[in-house]
C-alpha cells in the first residue's frame, strides 16, 4: 500500500496503517537520529519520539505520497532538542570516548558484534552530519541518491560526494577491516 | 551477489534482530494509542454527521416548506390573534375594563378607575 493511503488511514486513527508507517520508515529514521546523535540507544529513543510527535501531527503532513522525507525533518528536529537536552546535562555524545555501544548486555551477546559496532561508532563520530546522513541512509537502508536528495533537500552531486568522503573516512578509521557489504541490486 | 564499497552496518541496524524490532513498534504503538484513538473518535464524529447531513437537509427542507404554508395561511386571520390577547390579558386576571381601555389608547378619568377597580373587588 502506497505512503499516501496509509497516512490517510493513520490520519483517521488505523493503527495497523499507522504500524505499517512505522515498519516501512523506521529505519531511515533510525539513520537519520544516529547520524544526528551517535548513539544507537539515543537514536532509537529519538525515533520513537519522532513517530509519535509525526501521528500527533500527520494533519500538517500535506503531501501524504512524500510521508518519508516530512518524517525525517520531524526526526532531525527531534534529535536536535535530544542533543541540546543533553547539552544541557553537560555531555557530548558525539565524543568518540562516550559512544560506549548499547550496552553490557549486547556486548556480551555477541563480542565481535559489539566490538565491530563501537568501531563503526567511532568512526562515525569522526564524519560530518551531512556525511553520517547520506552514508547511513544509503549503505543501511538502502536508499538510492535520487531519494535521498529529494527527501534531504541536497543536489545528487553532494549525495554522491558525501558519500564518496564518508566511506574513504570509515574506511580509513575502521583500519582495514572489512565491513563491505554484500548487495543484491546496483544503484 | 556482488560486494561494492558500501559498509557493513548491519551491526548498528535494530531491525535485524526481528524480534528487537518488533519490541520497537509494539512499543511506538503503545505510545501512539491515546492519538489512536481520539483520531478514530473524531473520525466517528465526523462520519456520523457526513453519513446523517442529506437526511438531515432534507428533513429540514420539509419542515421550512410546512412553516412556510402554515404561516400563509395564518397570516389572513392576523386580526383574531388581537381579540385572542383579549382573552388571554383577561385569563391572567387583568380586569376587563383595563385592558379595554389600553387597547383603546384613552386614559380613565379617576372616577372610572376606582369604580373599575371597585367592580373588580
Amino acid at each position: 500500500m502506497a505512503d499516501a493511503s496509509l497516512v490517510e488511514r493513520a490520519r483517521r486513527g488505523d493503527a495497523a496503517a499507522f504500524g505499517a508507517l512505522v515498519q516501512r520508515h523506521f529505519r531511515a529514521a533510525y539513520a537519520v537520529a544516529l547520524a544526528q546523535l551517535g548513539d544507537p540507544t539515543d537514536a532509537e529513543d529519538v525515533c520513537q519520539d519522532a513517530f509519535v510527535r509525526a501521528l500527533e501531527r500527520l494533519d500538517q503532513c500535506r503531501e501524504p505520497a512524500k510521508f518519508a522525507g516530512w518524517l525525517m525533518t520531524i526526526v532531525r528536529n527531534c534529535a536536535h532538542n535530544f542533543r541540546s537536552y543533553e547539552r544541557v546535562r553537560a555531555t557530548e555524545p558525539l565524543d568518540p570516548a562516550s559512544m560506549n555501544g548499547p550496552g553490557p548486555a549486547h556486548a556480551a551477546r555477541d563480542a565481535e558484534r559489539g566490538e565491530l559496532r563501537a568501531l563503526l561508532q567511532t568512526a562515525l563520530a569522526e564524519l560530518s552530519p551531512a556525511q553520517r546522513e547520506v552514508v547511513l541512509l544509503h549503505d543501511m537502508e538502502g536508499w538510492k541518491h535520487r531519494e535521498i536528495a529529494e527527501r534531504l533537500g541536497l543536489s545528487e552531486v553532494a549525495s554522491r560526494q558525501h558519500l564518496f568522503n564518508a566511506r574513504r573516512a570509515l574506511r580509513e578509521g575502521l583500519g582495514g577491516r572489512n565491513v563491505l557489504r554484500e548487495y543484491a541490486n546496483e544503484d | 551477489m556482488k560486494t561494492d564499497d558500501r559498509i557493513d552496518f548491519s551491526s548498528l541496524d535494530p531491525t535485524g534482530d526481528p524480534e528487537r524490532f518488533e519490541g520497537i513498534v509494539r512499543s511506538i504503538g503503545e505510545r501512539a494509542a491515546a492519538e489512536l484513538a481520539a483520531r478514530r473518535a473524531r473520525s466517528d464524529v465526523f462520519g456520523e454527521i457526513s453519513r446523517w447531513w442529506r437526511p438531515m437537509l432534507a428533513a429540514a427542507a420539509i419542515t421550512g416548506i410546512i412553516s412556510i404554508g402554515t404561516l400563509t395561511q395564518v397570516e389572513p386571520n392576523a386580526p383574531m390573534l388581537a381579540s385572542r390577547e383579549v382573552g388571554l390579558a383577561e385569563a391572567i386576571g387583568v380586569p376587563t375594563q383595563l385592558a379595554e381601555w389600553v387597547r383603546s389608547d384613552e386614559a380613565p378619568t379617576t372616577t372610572e378607575l376606582m369604580l373599575s377597580l371597585e367592580d373588580e373587588s
